[in-house]
Order: C-alpha cells, then structure tokens, then sequence
C-alpha cells in the first residue's frame, strides 16, 4: 500500500502567555495509506484534534512535515473533508444551506449566486442534499431548521452531510458521534462504515471510546505521552484483523473484547500479549 | 413578585409597566409647571399646556420666519403647513447629514472586516485606527473647518471622525470571533479566501455589526448635534441653539423630545430589521 499521508516527525508547540511553550505532538510518526479507516484515540488534551488540524493544513507543524499524496499542502482544501469537534455549523443558515453550502460555493463561487442558473441548479442540489440529511437519520421536517434549534447529536448529523456531499478523498472526523445516544451512535457508525466501503475514502476518526475505535477502524491508533507534562506521540498501533469481524463488516464480540483489553492494558504500560493480530508498538 | 427571578407577566402586564415611567414624568412635569404658573402666569421656564400647545403648533406648522415666500397660513392645507414648517425643513436637513455619516460607515464595516480576515491589512492599519480612534473629534474641529470650509463636508467629517474608528474596530473584533472552525470548514468546503470572508464571516457578524452601529447612532448624532450648534444655517440642533437665545422652552422641549422620538424609531427600525432578517440570531 502507497502512503498517501506520512506523517514525518511531527511536532508542535503551543506557546501561551506568562508560560513556557509546550509541546503538545513530538516526533509523532504516521504512515497513512490511500483507503484506511483510522480510529484514533487517546486522553484528553493529548493532541489528537491537533494531529487533524495538520493534516487538514489548518495549522502547520513546528518541526516535521505532512505530505498530502506527496506535496505538503499549506492550507485546507475541498479534497479534505473536516466534521471538527465544535462549531461545525453555520449558524446564519439553516441545515439545508448548511448542507448545499460546499457544491454551491464551488460551482458558483463568489458571485454566480446571482446568475439565473443558481435558482435551477440550487433545486437539484437541494434534493441531494435531503438524500444525505435522510442518509444521516434526520427528519424532513429539519432541513429548515437553523442550527441552534437542532440538538447536539443533530448537529453532528448534519455537519457529517455536510462534509460528505463533497465527496473528499479524505474524511477527517474530530468526536463526531459523542453526543449520540447508543442506538443511533451504532446506525452511524454502520452509515460510516458503509460511506467507507463504498467511497473508498480514506478516513481519520478522533474517538474515546475504544470499542468504537475497534469496530470503525481499519487500523487504531493511540496518542499517548509519558508523564503529564510530557509530549504526546504514537504510543501504540494496532490493524484489525480481518478475522475480528464477519463476513459483513460487523464486529465479532469476543474478538472486540480481547482487542480492546489488550489497548486499555498496553496504553496503561501494563501486560500485553503481542499475538496473532498484527501489533506494532512504538 | 417584583424580585422574582423567574416572574413571566403576561402581556397587558408589561405593556403597563413599560408606560408608567412615561406618565409619571408628564404627570410630574405639569404638576411643576402648575406651581410655578401658579406664581406667575407669565412664566417661560416650565411651560403650561397652553404654552406648549402654541409652541408646538409654532414649531409644526409655522415656516421659518426668515423665508419670504411663505405660503400663507390661512389658505393651505395642514400637511403643506407641515412640510413647510421650520421644524419639518430642519429634520430633513438633519436626517440628510445623518443619512450621508451611516452611509459612509459601509466602508467602515468592509474595511474592519478585512482587517480582521487578513492579517497583512490587520498589521497595516490596526495601530494607525487604534490611534485615530483617540483623537477627540471636537478637538479636530477648527482644523476641519480651516480645512472643508463650515459647509456640509466638514460637518459629516466631524462624525466620520468621530465615529467610523469604533465601527472599524467593533467590526475587526467581531470577524476575529469567529471560531476558525468556521473559516477551515469554508475551506473544505470549496471556498476561496473571499468566499470565507463575504459568504461565512461577513453574514454571521453582520447582526452584530448592525447592533455596533445601533449603539452608536447616539454618537453619530452627538457629532452631528455639535457640527450643527456651531456652524449651520440649518438642521435641529441650529435651531435649538437659536431657540435658547429667545428662551423658547415650548418650542424647545417639544424639539428635543421629536429628536429622541425620531432616533428611538430609527433604532426601533434597525431593530427589528435586523430580526427579520437574521431570524437565526438570538440576542437582538
Ligand atoms: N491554539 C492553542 N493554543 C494553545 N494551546 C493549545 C491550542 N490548541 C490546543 N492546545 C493545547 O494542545 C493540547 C492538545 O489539544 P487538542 O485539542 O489537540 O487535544 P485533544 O486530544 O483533541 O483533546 P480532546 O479529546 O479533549 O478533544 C491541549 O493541552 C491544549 O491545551
Ligand atoms: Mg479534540
């Protein structure tokens, strides 16, 4: 597998006022292939939102260099997709604006709203976008809400519908299913799993929960530092294997429990059993 | 009941409550004028009713008695009576003034906003404008006059002046706001720099900006108030200062109280203007 996105080094540095800077990332090192579903978890705080941000080009990183298929790309663009964490929205429009907002923009950039086509053409898009607020679980009645009137979880939904109508090559999800309650948070993940299987997008999603982590990714990745003060690197790998899921891409439940056991104790520096599954610790 | 946090009167209850202040103040102030009347009949300080009803009708419906050609009182209409009235041609003088100085804070807003988008244009201008921004408009005055003549110009400089520096930084504090959430996912979204900064940025401030601009009509109308008292053939405040050289208070008071009647509905306006369209925003 070529590497679409290699990490090379990485490290990043905040500095603050009346503070020593502090290194959040450093020598932080990812292969990232073209496809891969990346799960990536890690503490709070440990720079797990930062590591997006660099790949989106949001920010660029103090030493070390991310290449995007093999150029170092100095801002975001449409080919990246962002669900970020907060502030996902436009508040000033409502969730279907929100949705079209990213074709229109780029088929009628600045001023082509104006052109008569824009009405004709707006209509097709709208009907895309209520196939993808359907896709995501929301109701019609939605689409003409405006984002403060949605939940949190709603919010989520839409700002994924968002990121998707653009059909980026990739797909980087900060959190994106924490507000969802347990049944709806598993009919989106089967929906991301799905989107995935059929896009071959390359994905990065940012999560907390490892079991999440596990049935989502083709590959988990854990940030980690050593002490609390410290910089945060790869602390540990893992691709899951084939043979911890069925023929359809769910889960195996026995399989999840032992990979998930086996994350919790290796990131806690306790006993680790390096088996039949492919693991590589850094 | 009255210091109850989460008290919800009903409709006719707070249409009440917002009036009474209102009639407390006419009720006190005819009370005044009564004793003083009571003194002396002729007295100017606090007009009687009567009083004032002349000075009104005066004020409304009489033309500047500098203005030969008149149309006669007797045989025109009230509405002609009206827009011939000093009052009325002094209004428009004002609002004309007043309407060029809002006019010129669109500028004001596109270049805050750039400000605050770019930071090349942030560094070129932000410490001239913070210091512009400290310059007393009044002090600027003979300068101005030595500089535009007493005519219009300087007068709607005096408010540019006065006034544009805290509408530029008002609006660079806003557009530097903006989660940049926001600005990354416009450009994931397919958006160029400008798109980010007319179609996300501008609209999500714009509610805000307006608002900036509503608290500060008052400013705009002090400037526009002091370029007039000193040098003005025309405009409310030119005539309110000449009104104080006859000690007319019954034209005068019903002259302050159309002024402050005149900017509520203004504000009013830009109020719910700005609800109609921005119904997405929350804290108009
Ligand atoms: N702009 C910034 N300025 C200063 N410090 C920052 C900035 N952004 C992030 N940090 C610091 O970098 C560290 C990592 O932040 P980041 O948001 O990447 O964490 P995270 O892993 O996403 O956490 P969470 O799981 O809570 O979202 C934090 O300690 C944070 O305080
Ligand atoms: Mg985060």
């Amino acid at each position: 597998m070529s590497s679409l996105i290699p990490l090379d080094n990485i490290g990043v540095e905040y500095k603050s006022h009346g503070q020593a800077p502090r290194k959040v990332l450093e020598n932080l090192d990812l292969e990232i292939a073209a496809g891969e579903f990346i799960s990536v978890c890690g503490q709070t705080g440990c720079g797990k939102s930062t590591m997006l941000r660099l790949i989106l080009g949001a920010e660029r990183p103090g030493t070390g260099r991310v290449l995007i298929e093999g150029r170092e790309l100095p801002r975001p663009d449409r080919h990246r997709g962002y669900v970020p964490q907060k502030y996902s929205l436009f508040p000033n429009q409502t969730v279907l604006d929100n949705i079209t907002f990213g074709p229109e923009m780029e088929e009628f950039g600045l001023w082509g709203r104006l052109l008569p086509r824009f009405r004709s053409r707006r209509k097709e898009l709208r009907h895309d976008a209520m196939g993808y607020l359907r896709q995501m679980g929301l109701q019609d009645a939605d689409a003409h809400k405006y984002p403060d009137q949605l939940s949190g979880g709603m919010k989520q939904r839409v700002a994924i519908a968002q990121a998707l109508i653009m059909k980026p090559r990739i797909l980087l999800m900060d959190e994106a299913f924490s507000a969802l309650d347990p049944g709806t948070r598993a009919e989106m993940q089967r929906q991301v799993r799905h989107i995935w299987a059929d896009t071959g997008t390359t994905i990065l999603f940012v999560t907390h929960n490892i079991s999440e982590a596990l049935y989502l990714g083709s590959r988990v990745v854990v940030l980690g530092r050593d002490s609390p003060e410290g910089s945060s690197r790869v602390i540990f790998e893992l691709n899951v294997p084939d043979s911890a899921r069925n023929t359809s891409g769910y889960p195996l439940r026995d399989e999840m429990e032992r990979l998930t056991r086996l994350i919790e104790g290796a990131t806690d520096g306790g006993q680790r059993e390096p088996e039949t599954v492919e693991l590589r610790e850094v | 009941m009255l210091f109850r946090i989460d008290a919800r009167p009903g409709r006719v209850a707070t249409w009440t409550l917002s009036w009474i202040l209102f009639a407390a103040g006419i009720v006190l102030y005819f009370h005044a004028s009564g004793i003083r009347h009571a003194d002396n009949p002729d007295d100017k300080v606090v007009p009687s009713l009567s009083q004032l009803g002349h000075g009104i009708s005066d004020a409304f419906l009489k033309a500047d008695a500098d203005e030969q050609d008149s149309p006669d009182a007797a045989n025109v209409s009230l509405a002609r009576r009206f827009f011939n009235s000093m009052l009325w041609t002094d209004t428009v003088a004002s609002a004309k003034r007043f309407g060029w100085s809002m006019l010129l804070l669109i500028p004001a807003v596109i270049l805050g906003l750039h400000m605050g988008m770019f930071p090349l244009i942030g560094s070129f201008f932000l410490r001239f404008i913070l210091f512009f921004d400290k310059i007393i408009a009044l002090s600027v005055l003979p300068i101005l006059f030595i500089a535009f003549g007493i005519d219009e110009l300087s007068k709607i400089m005096l408010i540019v002046i006065g006034v544009t520096p805290t509408i530029i930084l008002d609006t660079f504090n806003l557009t530097t706001g903006v989660p940049p959430e926001q600005i990354v996912k416009g450009f994931t979204l397919g958006a160029n720099d400008f798109g980010v900064t007319y179609w996300i940025v501008l609209k999500q401030i714009l509610p805000r900006v307006l608002n900036s601009i509503r608290l500060n009509l008052k400013a705009i109308m002090l400037f526009l108030f002091a370029g007039e008292m000193i040098a003005s053939p025309d405009g409310l405040a030119f005539r309110i200062a000449l009104l104080r050289r006859h000690m007319g208070m019954n034209v005068i008071i019903p002259c302050v109280l159309w002024v402050a009647l005149l900017l509520y509905l203004v504000d009013l306006t830009m109020r719910v203007m700005n609800r109609r369209l921005h119904p997405w925003f929350r804290e108009a």
